[in-house]
């Protein structure tokens, strides 16, 4: 066991890159024993990457890292432990038939000489454990019988049970109540007391100045900001996050508000977070969804386009209203939807690039009741032109393509056919810098063309650059509206923290 | 003292009609497989000599589960009836409710299969049911002028039972021709595998005028294969075993058939027999250890004597009278040991 | 050349070798009534096994096909004997496949259950039931040639189970390999949400799959009604499991997304050709079950093997 009496975490000028993204640039940090240092960043701002390096789930490119002036050597998760660096990730992690005991000492259960289970002095411990703590649980509970926050509880104590000296929170509060948020402040307080150095990461502005002593901003992988939380405020916070310069804005036709309506969505929910939802969506219009991780967009888009049930409201289609319908109305009614997880939910695996390009556009193919196979390999090979895919012909098996090609024939799989409105879904993700453009300017060009579109998107320069109107969610509802060239970055993301 | 006189003859009279008429008043019967026809008809036999003598019959299916059999066997024995008649599930798994039954007093009859312990069993012979059969089925060939049975035998060769059945029937046929069997199967016992094998078989060599099954069924599926091969039926001799229910019946009635030989067991007479035994056991007769009840060859000649076949209501009328006639052997010709 | 894949190739090759094999050893093997047995007993099994295919390749599966197709004999036999009529026996049996299939389906999309333990919890109501309707076996006592002919009869010397097979199996081969519903199915056992966001109604088709093999089991029961002259409780004892290792053999894929008609009919008919020289060569008959399962391990195996090569 390494000796963890430290004063201080340094880490310093540490980079990582991945292919096409230099995820983190230099960074540089001091987290403190006994105190709470929060990290901030817009999504892509390089926290996960550092958080991954400490936890040694990631090699850094460069750097180092230090307990003070002792270099760490952290090769993998393992090493990262010994040192007593924790993380309590946003998902919990327990084995919830289990009881509260059992999962905080899952991997090394008090037995005897024997090797029998030595019941007593797992609670004895437990209940130690959590008075150092500041806890108050009853270590015999069964995991599913606690809230959330109580569950949040036991993985931090089960973090912090062996010698931690580093506790990183990764979103702590995402699904917590107002009350049990007040709980696990009251927590991290009692960690500080025990000389551990705390990294927060979040993007709830609010709450680091509850918490945090000290924050740091991260922004494209880059350091931009190290402040006592006594010498900072929000304005301030948001303008070091958001200040990036956006990357290329497109000519968008002006009077597009004026155009006929296609969409009106009105007062929908669902049981997938969205909470009376209403908008409306015009011909030719790119109307932007911007939120944080886990404020609803997925879910509205989902909603939207039939794939889950809502429970309330109605939507208005080609003259036509729709309160209970399911993917296949949409698709009819010249909706296509294209998925940020092309793996989870867009290519089907056991069909080749045609059969993949074709699948909801089979009608247009049919002879009778027979595909013509001729007319859609054709369609298939004026794509596989079009979007220069990478292939030797339409016939081969689609996972054998590389992941842009297979992104372009998902595209594909929706122009083929007659479309109105395209629903995507943070269509950038995952793609390199250069390409970025590409797939914006491609959405620019069809929406000038007639189509609609509406664009889940987390990043900031895409619905800047794009969009005619956005509107910002928050926790599964529409917090905000946002008109072209009247808004800025700050007031965005204002917006969705609220 | 005229008057006391009359009194003590009635009396004697009285309690010598009460020694004579003291039957059980509640018998139990676990049946190991209810749902089969054939014993469907054995409780149907039960059912009817308990109805004739007053007693109380109550049934239990164990569903061939062996554990259920014992639940059912120590169910019987709390309720308190006074003789407990089963079909084991298998020979040693009833060992332990014997045990218990003695220990109790409790009288314990078997049905169809021994086992170590018991006190009286009452079954059909299987070697000499197929021996009937088969002594039957030989006569029709002598009398068509043939000299040679070519066999086809629709089996079960994993139970000691049809293999009895299936040996009965060969020796009997010997008797009275070269006897020659082609054809070994498994169909299962069941018609559609029979249908099956019995394909294949015939197909591989259809040289065949004998077809053997060790139940209706086999028999049956044997005799459906035959016909769905196109094969001619006239030099055709079927014969099938058990008279479980309606199919030989059925089968045995239609014009020009070649169905002309059931080995029958009468399932019906098997469980008015073992009533009987039950009675006898409780009145603390002497049982013997093995009461064989009665088998027969039956033909469209004579079935009429024992069953009244009721063929537009599918139902059938057992003459318990008629089969009590029958002579049975006191003792089987062959058991299991001799295979 | 695209339904003569590699796997077809290498069962279609199996087939050849058997059948060498077998008539080396008996001679009898290519004698025309023993091609009729097989092809006999063969039919019923690929009737059933079309349905089959298209349910494995969305992803399901039917374990009550075997219940389903004693009770069909039970009520096939039950309904012509009381009307005397063969149309509605038949009208009969196939309302009460298309109840069944209906059931089976909307419990697997509707209450979501497994469809593995939802028809496994059918196999077990039918069993059961059967006896409900009739504790007896029911007798043909209508004697209507026709109803022998379904079973027993020949069509221009081919028996007539393989012809009424004959006459459904294009019928599949087009649905599953040339027209959208085929991909429908596919696309949803390899990847349902993709499906379904592609506009697809994956329960819809899911139930259309149970309703089908139902129907099917219809025919099924019916022909084995007929060569039974019978209709007969537990009759057609694990037929599903025959059914369902004839159609992974055939190339299905257990895990939904691939499904082959050929391949299904070239899984059966080498297992039928197995049983088949089981009996000819005289070998005891308990190979009939060891000698498959040995075969579908295998199968699988290189199944597996071969994706993992091209993928």
């Amino acid at each position: 066991m390494v000796n963890i009496n430290f004063k201080e975490l340094n880490i310093e000028s540490v980079s990582k890159s991945f292919p096409g993204v230099q995820a983190l640039d230099n960074v540089s940090m001091k987290i403190s024993a006994g105190k709470v240092h929060a990290l901030m960043g817009e999504n892509g701002a390089g926290k996960s990457t550092l958080i991954k390096i400490l936890a040694g789930a990631y090699s850094k490119d460069t750097g180092n890292i230090l307990f003070d002036q002792n270099k760490l050597n952290i090769r993998n998760p393992n090493d990262s432990l010994n040192y007593g660096i924790k993380v309590v990730y946003q998902e919990i992690s327990l084995i919830s038939e289990f009881s509260v005991a059992e999962n905080i000492f899952l991997d090394n259960f008090p037995t005897n000489s024997l090797g029998v289970m030595n019941w007593n002095k797992l609670y004895k411990d437990t209940e130690e454990l959590f008075n150092r703590v500041g806890f108050n649980l009853n270590p015999k509970s069964k995991i599913s019988d606690l809230s959330i926050s109580q569950q949040q509880m036991v993985e931090i104590a089960r973090a912090v049970f062996k010698n931690a000296s580093v506790v990183i929170m990764d979103e702590p509060t995402s699904s917590l109540t107002p009350n049990e948020i007040e709980k696990l402040f009251t927590v991290i307080k009692n960690l500080k007391q025990n000389n551990i150095a705390i990294l927060y990461v979040t993007h709830k502005i609010d709450e680091i100045f509850k918490i945090a002593d000290e924050v740091t901003v991260l922004r494209d992988g880059q350091h931009i900001s190290n402040k006592l939380i006594s010498e900072t405020n929000e304005e301030l916070i948001i303008k070091d996050m958001v200040g990036r310069t956006v990357n290329a804005t497109f000519e968008r036709p002006k009077d597009i508000l004026s155009a006929k309506t296609v969409m009106k969505v009105e007062k929908i929910s669902s049981k997938n977070k969205i909470k009376n939802v209403s908008f409306d969506l015009h011909e030719g219009e790119i109307l932007g969804f911007f939120g944080l991780m886990g404020a609803g967009r997925t879910e509205l888009a989902k909603a939207v386009f039939g794939y889950d049930k809502i429970t309330e409201g109605q939507i208005e289609v080609n003259n036509n209203i729709y309160k209970s319908f399911n993917t296949s109305t949409m698709v009819n009614n010249g909706i296509g939807y294209i998925t940020e997880d092309r793996k989870g939910e867009g290519i089907v695996k056991d069909m080749n690039l045609r059969e993949n390009m074709s699948l909801p556009s089979l009608k247009i193919f049919e002879d009778l009741f027979i595909i013509n196979r001729k007319r859609e390999k054709k369609a298939a090979d004026e794509y596989i032109k079009k979007f220069s895919v990478k292939t030797p012909s339409s016939e081969r098996l689609i996972t054998l393509l590389s992941g842009g090609n297979q992104q372009k024939v998902l595209v594909s799989r929706w122009l083929i056919r007659e479309l109105k409105i395209i629903i995507l879904d943070e269509p950038t993700r995952g793609v390199d810098i250069g390409a970025k453009t590409e797939v914006l300017s491609l959405i620019n060009d069809l929406a000038k063309q007639g189509l609609s579109v509406l664009l889940m998107t987390s990043e900031m320069n895409d619905l800047l650059s794009l969009s005619d109107r956005i509107l910002v969610m928050a926790d599964g509802k529409i917090s905000k509206e946002f008109y072209r060239g009247k808004v800025t970055q700050e007031e965005i993301f204002k917006a969705s923290v609220n | 003292m005229k008057i006391v006189s009359w009194f003590l003859a009635a009396i004697i009279t009285l309690s010598l009609a009460m020694s004579i008429s003291a039957n059980p008043k509640r018998i139990g019967y676990i049946v190991n497989y209810g749902t089969h026809e054939w014993y469907q008809n054995v409780i149907f036999g039960l059912q009817s000599r308990a109805d004739e003598l007053g007693i109380d019959l109550e049934v239990m299916d164990a569903n061939l589960d062996i554990n259920k059999q014992t639940q059912q066997a120590e169910d019987f024995m709390t309720k308190g009836v006074d003789v407990l008649i089963m079909t084991p599930v298998n020979e040693e798994g009833v060992v332990p409710i014997l045990r218990k039954a003695k220990a109790e007093g409790m009288p314990t009859v078997l049905e169809g299969n021994p086992a170590k312990g018991m006190t009286t069993l009452f079954a059909i012979c299987d070697y000499d049911a197929g021996y009937k059969a088969g002594d039957a089925v030989g006569r029709i060939l002598v009398s068509r002028g043939e000299s040679q049975a070519r066999v086809m035998d629709v089996g079960l060769p994993l139970l000691s039972a049809t293999l009895l059945r299936s040996l009965g029937f060969m020796e009997a046929l010997a008797q009275h021709v070269d006897a020659v069997k082609v054809h070994e199967l498994d169909g299962s016992g069941m018609i559609d595998s029979s249908v099956e094998v019995a394909s294949a078989a015939l197909a591989a060599d259809s040289n065949i005028n004998v077809i053997y099954g060790i139940n209706d069924g086999s028999a049956l599926g044997g005799l459906q294969a035959w016909r769905a091969a196109g094969l001619p039926e006239d030099d055709l001799v079927v014969a099938g075993t058990g008279s479980e229910g309606l199919a030989f019946l059925n089968e045995m009635t239609k014009e020009g058939t070649p169905y002309l030989v059931e080995a029958a067991m009468f399932p019906e007479g098997v469980g008015y027999t073992g009533m009987n035994l039950a009675v006898d056991l409780f009145n603390g007769v002497d049982v013997p250890e093995h009461k064989v009840t009665p088998t027969l060859a039956l033909t469209v000649h004579n079935f009429a004597k024992y069953y009244d076949f009721d063929k537009a209501g599918q139902k059938r009328a057992i003459n318990f009278e008629n089969v009590a006639k029958i002579p049975t052997e006191t003792k089987c010709t062959k058991y299991s040991s001799d295979l | 050349m695209k339904y003569f894949q590699t796997n077809e190739s290498i069962l279609f090759g199996l087939l050849v070798l058997l059948c060498i094999f077998l008539s080396f050893y008996n001679p009898q093997f290519y004698s025309i009534q023993n091609i009729h047995s097989i092809l006999r007993s063969s039919s019923t099994v690929m009737i059933v096994a079309f349905g089959m295919t298209i349910l494995l390749t969305s992803g399901e599966v039917d374990l009550s096909v075997g219940a389903l197709m004693s009770f069909v004999t039970v009520i096939v036999m039950d309904v012509i004997n009381i009307t005397g009529s063969i149309s509605l026996g038949l009208i009969a049996v196939f309302g009460f496949c298309l109840f069944i299939g209906l059931i089976n389906g909307l419990v697997r999309t509707v209450l979501n259950v497994n469809s593995l333990i939802a028809t496994l919890a059918m196999m077990l109501i039918l069993q059961g039931s059967v006896y409900v309707y009739s504790m007896a076996a029911i007798y043909n006592t209508h004697l209507i040639p026709l109803f022998s002919f379904i079973g027993q009869g020949f069509f221009l010397n081919i028996p007539m189970p393989v012809v009424i097979m004959l006459f459904i199996l294009p019928f599949f081969v087009v649905l599953l390999n040339y027209t959208r519903y085929g991909r429908y199915f596919s696309s949803i056992g390899s990847n349902p949400d993709a499906a379904k966001l592609s506009g697809i109604n994956n329960n819809r088709y899911k139930v259309i799959g149970f309703v089908i093999t139902s129907l099917l089991v219809g025919v099924s029961g019916v022909i084995l009604a007929s060569l039974m002259d019978t209709g007969q409780q537990g009759s057609a004892k694990g037929f599903e499991l025959i059914v369902i290792a004839a159609v992974l053999l055939g190339g299905t894929s257990f895990m939904g997304g691939k499904g082959t008609i050929i391949g299904t009919i070239l899984g059966i008919l080498i297992l039928k050709i197995i049983d088949n020289g089981i009996i000819l060569m005289r070998i005891p008959q308990e190979f009939q079950l060891i000698v498959p399962g040995f075969i579908l391990i295998l199968a699988v195996y290189f199944d597996g093997v071969r994706k993992k090569n091209s993928g």
